[in-house]
């Protein structure tokens, strides 16, 4: 039985290989052997474009494969997590942002330094990961989840750069794209040599790695140097990486794929992984490369090679979740203490009323204008309210929604870290407002908010129904949230890459704006924020009890099933209304409950409504530095409200844990 | 109508701003005061004696575009994608020119003042013809369609000029370019502006299809092996990698066109531009075609 299995799997892999061998052939025939003679001149050029052009570019994808392919490998081994990759640990992202810092600031310095500068920026991501993760003892949820903050803000950062000096950098998205069209063997020798020299590491450090795999006070008793060897393979991992991304751009999923496909197919020794899932990864690129070219038009390649290895990874992703054995995966006991509880709630609540009421008196009256920072008064003010009046009221709605949506689906999954941005909500209402805008020609407001509400409950539904096979644990909810949320930024990734209209209109809203706002959106948000929110103070009593476990829940009689899908049913709509005008990615949700609850809110409805005036707040204040700090040039919102966000998330990542230990 | 009373409130908008001397160059003949969203109605207006009270990114419009010249007392109005609605509004204008490719913004701009939507990049069709309607179309929004038709008529009889400068001088096809890095380039095809105008100068494009423009990549420079008799125009930005990596790139030095020394890097000019991009590129094209010996690139 497990013999044929291993010849059925040895097949499949036969099979695909020969499938990309033969869309090479195909490239490299088109030029060896022309249909129709060619004159001597155009013939010689064929064969400088054979050897310059489509041999590096098989070439580079089978070596950059493979060096993301061990990279993952690494990653996974050495911090006992099999999500951990080049791109869910934010190295990706660091090096784009490092590259396009250098790229604004310093271009004489990338003319010599570009490795350098990507390695820089993977480095510094990953080490702001492990810092922030260290004290859980780099549990892989925390770190994934981490590496997703990292990633978002950097990615975050690289926009703001852009829009801020009004330059559409073309070679930035591109990159973001990962293209592999080649002109020279550089970059194939490039990555080749790391790989040697990575591949060396890897062989030489097979014992420890092994040994790595068991937990720390395993592997110390063993007499390994626990903490410089893991950072020693961390840092070859990344400079595997890194060097993939300066050489091509950002390149999904391979590395994370590469090694859980190695797994599945029967590599079971660290020998045999560390042969397999380079090779796995080579094979993957290779043929997604071939793919691509194959489906290319006489005018181009309408998806770069970076984004369509996504798009394949990401479904792959979810399929393998739920077999994936997690190995040692630790439950998340991060439940943080009940805290201490205020005896006087209501007075906190009338206190975050108020100061969400000065951070509103601030965005309306205080801006810049052309002649510097002002204090608007009188007529002016009159004039100038008739803008920021919607910007901030729909700022204030769509933060009260997404702390609410954020409060519900911590409530119910009992997970402290859940929240919509980091469960894929936020992005699942982006592709489906990405179907609206492709398939009906001008949509209109009720469209894309019915769109992107349907995207968004999908999304939940879809992750609910995976989650649901292993039960509802708390673990699995999360990686699918991160699953999902990765495919539809691949889908959104893809799109945006096409550059027509509607990718344009998708990068403005990725980044959340609230310029377009006008009364009639105000208003709206408002109503829509007030009747969703009328619900909470029915739901308090199953956010009581729903925490304590679902024996207890069907103990006191409560239909927990149904109380779940009304509550994520709920959490949705909030999350759509409120993404449609603010973007995906803010992290107000995640962080707006636990300010609440650390105030000394613990009830589930004081606890909502303190949660949803922080959100609202925070979002006002955000809204309110994006259209100020760089006038009359307008940041992104989701960069200032992930801004504010960050350094709480860091905190609470690391305070937890010194309690639980 | 209510002239005065809106200098009054002007005025007293002005100097809250903290800027007691809003321009007053925006009032054309007129009367009216012009805000320019799109970069091609902004062309257009200073190509027709308007000076705009407001336009947008006018950083990147003085390094990209050049010419038009815009004086000093223009506002800046931040992104075209996000334009800033309260520095617009302050700025007083009562008519914006915007395009297709802003109708998303529309609402907001009308609440500001009335707009004129000046298409010229519309998929598939020749833009010469609707940047020359542009002009036309804003002319009589302005009054100013005598000046309008002098610019029209001015426009293309320069472009015959110089076409006729080039006749015979310039036998082979002719390809305008853009680097996205030393990989990629985005090709112009018909459909662009600078198609049109080669085709006005009686030269021959190169590359037949449509325009590549977009943000993804589009072509690898692999592609201009195809075209093995082609002079290639390359159209700023060029990047100093972009330089550096064309300088290494062994299948870049093997094209025709670099061994033969036919690419000629021209100076920056608007890639979506109205009449004055158009007369600007035609200039450019011929001076470069004309140089006796082109430069390999830089």
């Amino acid at each position: 039985m497990a013999e044929r299995v291993g010849v059925n799997r040895i097949l499949l892999w036969s099979g695909l290989a020969l499938a990309a061998a033969l869309l090479s052939i195909r490239q490299i025939a088109g030029h060896a052997a022309p249909a129709i003679p060619l004159p001597p001149d155009v013939a010689a050029l064929d064969g400088v474009i054979l050897y310059h052009s489509v041999l590096p570019r098989i070439a580079v994808a089978l070596v950059a494969g493979a060096a993301l392919g061990l990279s993952g490998l690494l990653l996974q081994r050495v911090l006992r997590n099999p999500l951990a990759e080049p791109s869910t640990l934010g190295v990706s992202a660091g090096a784009q942002l490092a590259l396009t810092l250098g790229m604004l600031y310093a271009p004489a310095l990338m003319d010599h330094a570009r490795e350098g500068m990507a390695l820089a920026g993977g480095l510094a991501a990953v080490g702001l990961i492990l810092a922030m993760t260290w004290r859980r003892g780099l549990e892989p949820v925390a770190v994934v989840l981490a590496g997703m903050m990292v990633a978002l803000t950097a990615t975050m950062g690289s926009a703001a750069l852009i829009l801020a000096n009004g330059e559409y950098l073309f070679s930035i998205f591109l990159w973001g794209g990962g293209a592999l069209a080649q002109q020279s063997w550089g970059p194939t020798l490039t990555i080749a040599l790391r790989l040697l020299i990575g591949a060396g590491a890897a062989f030489l450090l097979m014992r420890p790695l092994a040994i790595l795999g068991l937990d720390d006070a395993s592997a110390r008793s063993l007499g390994v140097a626990l903490n410089a060897t893991r950072f020693g393979v961390i840092g070859v991992a990344v400079w595997l990486a890194a060097s993939v991304t300066a050489e091509v751009g950002v390149i999904g999923f391979v590395g994370l794929a590469a090694p859980a496909l190695a797994h599945l197919s029967g590599a079971r020794t660290q020998g045999q992984r560390l042969v397999a899932a380079p090779l796995i990864g080579a094979l993957l690129l290779w043929l997604t490369d071939g793919l691509v070219q194959l489906l290319a038009g006489v005018d181009g390649e309408r998806v770069p090679t970076g984004a369509a290895t996504a798009l394949l990874g990401g479904p792959l992703l979810l399929w393998l979740l739920p077999r994936l054995r997690m190995f040692e995966w630790p439950s998340l006991n991060s439940r943080p203490a009940p805290s201490r509880r205020s005896p006087h709630p209501y007075r906190l609540i009338a206190l975050f009323a108020v100061l969400g009421a000065v951070a509103v008196g601030l965005a309306l009256t205080v801006g810049t204008g052309p002649g510097g920072w002002t204090l608007s008064t009188g007529p002016l003010l009159d004039t100038l309210l008739g803008w920021r009046g919607p910007r901030v009221a729909v700022a204030a709605a769509a933060g009260a929604m997404l702390a609410a949506a954020g409060m519900l689906l911590q409530r119910v999954t009992a997970n402290p870290l859940a929240s919509p941005e980091i469960l894929g909500v936020g992005t699942g209402a982006g592709v489906g407002l990405t179907a609206a805008l492709f398939l009906v020609t001008a949509p209109g407001f009720g469209v894309q908010l019915a769109a992107s509400a349907a995207g968004a409950v999908l999304t939940l539904a879809a992750m609910l129904a995976l989650s649901l096979r292993a039960g509802f644990g708390p673990e699995r909810l999360l990686l699918a949230g991160i699953a999902m949320s990765a495919l539809c930024s691949a889908v959104l990734t893809a799109v945006i890459a096409t550059g027509s209209p509607q990718a344009f209109a998708l990068l403005r809203w990725l980044s959340g704006s609230t310029n377009e706002a006008g009364p009639g959106d105000a208003w709206f948000c408002i109503g829509v924020a007030m009747l969703l929110l009328a619900t909470l103070p029915l739901t308090a009593k199953w956010l009581e009890i729903l925490p304590l476990g679902d024996v207890t829940a069907r103990a006191v009689g409560l239909p927990v099933r149904r109380c779940r899908v009304l509550l994520v049913l709920l959490a949705g709509l909030l999350t759509a209304a409120a993404a449609l005008f603010v973007g995906p990615l803010s992290f107000i949700g995640l962080i707006a409950p636990h300010l609440a609850r650390l105030a000394g809110l613990g009830r589930p409805l004081q606890q909502g409504i303190g949660a949803v005036l922080i959100g609202a707040g925070l979002m006002v204040v955000s809204d309110w530095l994006a259209r100020t700090v760089a006038f009359p040039y307008q940041l992104p919102l989701g960069l200032f409200a992930a801004l504010l966000a960050g350094p709480y998330l860091v905190w609470l990542l690391g305070r937890s844990e010194a309690r639980s230990r | 109508m209510t002239g005065r009373a809106t200098i009054t409130r002007r005025r007293v908008l002005g100097l809250a701003a903290g800027s007691a001397l809003l321009p007053r160059l925006g009032r054309a003949e007129s009367g009216r005061r012009v805000a320019a969203i799109d970069w091609a109605g902004l062309e257009t207006a200073l190509a027709l004696g308007i000076v705009p009270v407001a336009a947008t990114e006018l950083i990147q419009f003085r390094k990209t575009v050049v010419e038009p010249e815009v004086p000093d007392s223009v506002i800046d109005l931040g992104l075209r994608g996000s334009p800033n609605y309260e520095a617009l509004t302050l700025a007083e204008p009562d008519l914006i020119l915007t395009s297709n490719y802003y109708e998303g913004q529309r609402a907001s701009l009308e609440r500001v003042a009335d707009t004129l939507s000046l298409p010229i990049y519309r998929p598939g069709v020749p833009p010469y013809r609707l940047a020359a309607e542009a002009a036309l179309t804003l002319g009589r929004a302005l009054d100013r369609e005598a000046e309008a038709r002098a610019v029209v008529a001015g426009a293309g009889a320069e472009i015959a000029r110089l076409g006729e400068s080039l006749s015979g001088a310039v036998r082979r096809p002719v390809l305008a370019i853009n680097f996205g890095d030393a990989r990629h380039v985005r090709a112009f095809g018909d459909d662009s502006m600078f198609g049109a105008v080669l085709q006005r100068l009686g030269l021959r494009n190169a590359w037949a299809s449509q325009s590549s423009y977009s943000a993804a990549a589009p072509l690898g420079i692999e592609a201009l092996a195809r075209m093995p008799d082609a002079i290639a125009i390359v159209v700023p930005p060029l990047p100093s990698d972009v330089v550096r990596g064309l300088d290494d790139s062994a299948l870049w030095q093997a094209l025709p066109m670099v061994r033969e020394k036919r690419v000629s890097v021209i100076e920056p000019v608007n890639h979506f531009g109205g009449l004055p991009a158009a007369l600007r590129f035609a200039r450019l094209v011929t001076a470069a075609l004309l140089r006796p010996e082109s430069v390999r690139h830089g």
